[in-house]
């Protein structure tokens, strides 16, 4: 039965979008990629959820700002296992320009693992897209792998 | 009347206007910005890339041995603005438009830009200067390009020995 969800699952994944702080120049492209019926991410069986607890990938934009990190580390804790992280546009995985700034701390990559990174400031939707199939494959090899499961 | 035919027919004859991306290339603008490019061959290690960068990406990296200069662009702290190509004098930073930069975490500091960029040879003595690219012999060089490949101590010299050509200096009793 498990096996038969793991290979199942990969085909809808759900998408949590987790804002730590961004500019909403990544969020816009992440809205776009799922409402302009250009892009349309839903095609790929991808569905944004408004509830940390129903996420599958999250998508995590922005340099976690002082004021946002607890909030923003206590939703990702409320996400389950098994997920995929993925880090759009610069600031996650570096802070871009907003690095050493009075407000960010460490990039989020200091707090939370990053799984895939989409580069870009901000990225284009069809890179967003690209990204999210790369986590696809990261978490079907997770829930094969069966890991992280048993909490 | 009824113009909602109209615009039925017409997106019947149009076809879906969903980009097919993940199954078929998708299509990049012309001037679209993406990710910068490094010619190894043309940079002089000016280093004003370097200072006009708001991100903090480029980082210029003096060599262990002091032949050359590591020169690494990390491309996920970039936020393509595409100053360093607009400042850059010789043309050695282009902006590509390629945006498929998406990667695994494992690869998040191998995922850059890097070129070995060597320093340069005064013809005379030997001696190390900046790198002397046919591209800046030609923008700074052409009046005298065989002064240009000096190092500033033997240009020196060249400089006093050609204009003591041009008008010797006259003893004073001569005069």
């Amino acid at each position: 039965m498990r096996k038969l969800i793991s290979k199942l699952a990969p085909r809808s994944p759900w998408i949590y979008r987790l804002n730590a702080g961004s500019c909403n120049g990544c969020d816009v492209e992440m809205a776009t990629a799922a409402l302009i019926p250009r892009y349309d991410v839903e095609r790929l069986g991808c569905k944004y959820c408004g509830s940390p607890r129903h996420a599958d990938i999250v998508l995590i934009s922005g340099p976690l700002t002082v004021r946002v990190r607890d909030k923003v580390l206590r939703v990702f804790d409320e996400i389950p296992h098994p997920k995929v992280t993925v880090g759009v546009g610069a600031c996650p995985v570096s802070g871009g320009c907003f690095r050493e700034g009075y407000s960010t701390g460490m990039p989020t990559d200091h707090y939370l693992p990053l799984d895939v990174i989409v580069p870009g400031c901000p990225p284009r939707p069809q890179a967003i897209i690209e990204g999210i199939i790369k986590a696809l494959d990261v978490w079907r090899v997770r829930l094969e792998e069966d890991l992280c499961c048993h909490f | 009347m009824l113009p909602f035919l109209k615009i039925m027919a017409r997106n019947l004859l149009l076809g879906p206007s969903t980009d097919p991306f993940p199954f078929a290339p998708a299509k990049t603008p012309e001037k679209f910005r993406g990710c910068a490019a490094h010619d190894q061959t043309k940079c002089i290690l000016c280093g004003i890339c370097k200072h006009v960068c708001a991100a903090g990406a480029i980082q210029l990296r003096a060599a262990e041995d002091g032949s050359g200069v590591e020169y690494v662009l990390w491309h996920n702290s970039c936020v393509f603005c595409g100053m360093c190509a607009h400042y850059c004098p010789t043309g050695a930073i282009t902006m590509t438009d390629n945006w498929h930069l998406s990667h695994l975490a494992e690869e998040k500091y191998t995922f850059c830009e890097t070129s070995f960029v060597a320093f340069g040879e005064c013809v005379q003595c030997g001696a190390r200067i900046q790198p002397r690219p046919q591209v800046i012999i030609d923008q700074l060089g052409a009046r005298s390009p065989d002064r240009f490949l000096l190092c500033p101590k033997c240009k020196r010299e060249s400089q006093v020995k050609h204009s003591a050509e041009i008008s010797p200096i006259q003893p004073l009793e001569q005069q």
